[in-house]
């Protein structure tokens, strides 16, 4: 064999693209060829020093959460498409409402309100995915318990549950103030692996507890509990049963 | 998309996401612009699953990033910064008395990152998809969306600038 040849395959060799008999051949030249020989312990010095050093990058948790819900959401156009079309319907009654109060000072927004109320659970994934978008999770970001409810104050007429539960293995991510069901309230965001739970809380209309009770929607899944007269909702991409532990700690934990 | 359709594509396309943010790395050299590409990456994949015919799912999903990739380095206009080769530039090397082998495994690592940022283009993307992705050369082909022999001639390439950068010279085994 000629050194042109070894060196054109030297590659190959190093690469495993070679058959065995080619893969034999380029051996035998490079033991009597000291010259390619060299080339060769030269690449195989440079391959083995850069895959070994190369970094190698996890994609961070957030961004999973965030390409689950929007894979999640793309999946589902017609819930999508369905929603704005509400939502464009619900702007035209609210212009109509708005002429009509100004033009004869009668009142029809409590006619309206319950015409076209959504559900809490709607309202809660439009908010849970929105969350998943870039920038929107967190407005208070830290794993501090002690942190993060302080930080509602002032912000929200709620002081909600703010249990540290990372031991439990859902550690707590931040806060954030959303508006939901037409107020503003409290957000406490954990994660759970890939996944992100939303917990939402507001006042409840009866006092006392209530046991947890679950839905499922367009693969989110809600878990709902009354506790100290305040009404708690976890929303999550989280399968139930972990779900359904993640509230049995939080429960237990405040 | 129907719920079986999804549940496939979140078990074979999804697990792959550390590679795919690795690719995106290397190729934007900016961890945000990174995970903007992947989720842009993610929902084109998802919009093509139909496509996939069953092949590799991890090379299949490498070559949406990279054409993300493509395209937003062209979208955001992203001045190229790569280094202009020099033969004589050695990447900088500390010759302290006795580093010790964390010290010295921490310098390889930037030493190699710094080698592997400064390859053209088109030299990088091969390297990586080589050493760190460990694709073949027909998968590497298929990614990058050249011949084989193209390939081969660019990884070659990119091998020798890196040996001149990282100072590698077999001489022991002559």
């Amino acid at each position: 064999m000629q050194c042109d040849s070894c060196q054109a395959a030297l590659e190959a060799r190093l690469d495993g693209e070679l058959s065995m008999d080619e893969a034999r051949e380029i051996d035998r030249h490079l033991a009597i060829c000291p010259a390619c020989a060299r080339q060769f312990a030269t690449l195989d010095e440079t391959r083995r020093l850069v895959s070994e050093n190369a970094m190698r990058y996890n994609a961070p948790d957030v961004l999973k959460a965030r390409i689950r819900g929007a894979v999640a959401r793309a999946a589902s156009p017609t819930v999508t498409a369905s929603t704005r079309k509400t939502l464009r319907w619900w702007r035209e009654i609210a212009a109509g409402v708005a002429i009509a109060i100004v033009s004869s000072g009668i009142t029809l927004v409590t006619a309206n309100r319950s015409a076209v109320r959504y559900s809490a659970e709607d309202e809660l994934l439009a908010s849970h995915v929105r969350s998943l978008m870039p920038g929107h999770l967190t407005d208070v970001l830290s794993t501090e318990q002690h942190t993060v409810k302080p930080w509602f104050n002032g912000r929200v007429d709620v002081s909600p549950a703010v249990p540290n539960l990372d031991t439990a293995g859902f550690p707590l991510i931040g806060g954030r103030a959303d508006y939901v069901r037409g107020r503003v309230v409290p957000v406490v965001v954990y994660g759970r692996r890939q996944h992100m739970i939303n917990v939402y809380a507001w006042p409840s209309s009866s006092p006392g507890g209530s046991p947890p009770n679950d839905l499922s929607r367009n693969g989110y899944h809600f878990v709902t509990w009354r506790s100290g007269g305040i009404e708690y909702w976890a929303v999550s991409d989280l399968n139930v049963a972990e779900l359904h532990t993640f509230v049995a700690m939080f429960t237990a934990a405040h | 998309m129907n719920e079986g359709d999804l549940q496939r594509f979140e078990r074979v396309v999804l697990p792959h996401l550390d590679d795919a943010y690795t690719l995106a790395r290397y190729l934007l050299r900016d961890e945000h612009d990174a995970q903007d590409v992947v989720q842009e990456a993610s929902l084109r994949a998802l919009r093509y699953f139909d496509g996939y015919s069953g092949g590799d799912a991890r090379a299949w999903l490498l070559a949406i990033v990279r054409n993300c990739s493509l395209t937003w380095r062209k979208r955001r206009r992203v001045d190229d910064r790569t280094v202009p080769f020099e033969d004589t530039a050695p990447i900088s090397t500390s010759d302290a008395d006795a580093p010790d082998a964390a010290v010295v495994h921490a310098s390889e690592q930037a030493r190699v990152q710094q080698a592997i940022a400064s390859l053209p283009d088109e030299f990088r993307e091969v390297i990586v998809l080589r050493e760190v992705q460990d694709l073949s050369y027909r998968e590497i082909g298929d990614v990058v969306g050249v011949p084989i022999g193209t390939v081969m001639s660019r990884l070659a390439r990119a091998r020798k600038r890196l040996a001149v950068l990282l100072q590698i010279d077999a001489r022991e085994a002559s």
